[in-house]
């Protein structure tokens, strides 16, 4: 083992692995491993896993990444003024004393004002809002596909948004009321949490839990109400409750309720 | 992307093409989660927006725009661990948190037990050493090019290549061993 050069032919083996090893390189390593037994097991045994990790599978982003894209992309081709050709060129002095008196007025300026006036960069502060409502719509898109793993998708990403403006509420209640899939309603309900606090949320989902079928999407909206402290629900919840042919669960949980919210 | 250095930004949509998938593994295999390395690329593209103008084309030196791009990437990516910094990385075997309807990319490594197995001990990596691999193994860029994208000389990344491949190679037999047991 020439141990001095064997750390430098680690090097000269990951180079191999990538093959960006030159002639000169590949004849020093090859003579090293030679006489190396130690390198030499480890160039085999590694470079058989180098090898192998080619063959993890490579992911794929989904198509929610190119519609936000292409949202962002189309709210920054409206925002942005169309260019145009430099006027002031036209009013700059030829000559170079007038053009230099002008540079120095110009960088005073800039000074007193970089000093003065707020720092707040407004196409930043437009991107930061591109991206927010970028964000909102790609939710209500996806909560418009026809696959149910889109929707889920879709209600996924409100739970991302800072606030959750009425569009948003209004998509996700209708989900709770219409979606054909469990799994979206009970989700977007967990996403309804954010806006417990609002009468149309609250009388929205009132009325889905006289209509849903699905014993956990209702037990789920019943628990939703007595968080909420709802006592406009307390008529459904009684009448739920007085119904001897419910789900077990559910009928003891209405029954839960409507003593939670009575007192 | 020296015209949209320039202000074009119509020249964008063909950057983003050509390299969202590319950056969206490079999170993906760091992040190991779908729906997290989606806003990364996102935000990596804003960025790129509004930080077009440090862009520095060179035409004499190739590779420059990927160790922009890339150096922007890693920043974006630090900038999310700062923001999330309790946030718990994800659990072996539960990669692709969102449903994307198709196999992920750990259900199909299941189907043979080897590249489970591999797919586990590169995610047990620490994130310095996954990163280097990930750059030089599935990103297949020359070491001199990861050298500029991590502030470094291309001898180093060679030799952290191999450092994080004998680490990989120690975890994966230790989960063989513990699987044949």
């Amino acid at each position: 083992m020439n141990e001095p050069f064997c750390s430098h032919a680690k090097e000269l083996i990951a180079a191999y692995w990538q093959r960006d090893l030159s002639a000169e390189d590949s004849g020093r390593l090859r003579q090293h491993l030679e006489s190396c037994a130690e390198c030499s097991a480890e160039m085999t045994a590694l470079g058989g896993l180098w090898d192998r990790l080619a063959d993890l599978p490579a992911p794929e982003p989904s198509q929610a990444l190119d519609m936000r894209w292409q949202i962002t992309m189309d709210a920054l081709s409206s925002a942005r003024p169309a260019p145009r050709a430099w006027l002031l060129a036209n009013f700059w002095p030829r000559n170079p004393a007038w053009g230099m008196a002008a540079a120095a007025a110009c960088l005073v300026i800039g000074v007193v004002a970089g000093v003065n006036v707020p720092r707040q960069n407004p196409e930043i502060a437009k991107l930061r809002d591109e991206v927010a409502s970028t964000r909102e719509m790609v939710a209500l898109s996806l909560l418009q596909q026809q696959s149910a793993t889109e929707r889920l998708r879709g209600v996924d990403y409100t739970g991302r948004l800072g606030n959750m403006e009425p569009a948003v509420v209004s998509a996700l209640t209708q989900a709770v009321s219409h979606d054909s899939s469990v799994n979206v309603r009970l989700a977007a309900i967990d996403a309804l949490t954010k806006a417990s606090g609002r009468p149309e949320v609250l009388q929205s989902l009132t009325q889905a839990l006289a209509s849903q079928e699905s014993p956990m999407v209702q037990a789920a909206l019943i628990d939703y109400l007595v968080d909420a402290r709802d006592r406009q629900a307390l008529g459904t919840l009684r009448q739920m409750a007085s119904q001897p042919d419910l789900n077990p669960a559910v009928l003891e949980r209405a029954r839960f309720a409507v003593q939670q919210l009575s007192r | 992307m020296r015209s949209v250095a320039r202000g074009d930004l119509s020249g964008m949509n063909a950057i983003y093409e050509n390299r969202h998938r590319p950056l969206f593994r490079f999170f993906f295999r760091l992040t190991g989660r779908q729906a997290v390395a989606e806003d990364l690329v996102h935000e990596v593209f804003v960025r790129m927006i509004r930080y077009r103008h440090t862009y520095q084309s060179d035409v004499a030196t190739p590779g420059v725009f990927e160790a922009w791009m890339y150096r922007i990437a890693r920043n974006t990516l630090a900038d999310r661990h700062r923001k999330l910094r309790h946030e718990t990385t994800p659990a072996e075997g539960e990669m692709e948190m969102i449903e994307s309807g198709r196999p992920t990319p750990f259900d199909v490594a299941s189907k043979r037990q080897d590249l489970a197995l591999l797919y586990r001990a590169l995610r047990a990596l620490p994130e310095d050493k996954r990163e280097v691999l990930v750059l030089a193994r599935f990103q297949g860029l020359p070491y001199e090019q990861i050298g500029h994208i991590l502030g470094c000389e291309a001898n180093t990344v060679k030799g952290r290549v191999f450092r994080a491949m004998k680490e990989l190679g120690a975890i994966y037999s230790d989960l063989c061993k513990e699987k044949a047991s």
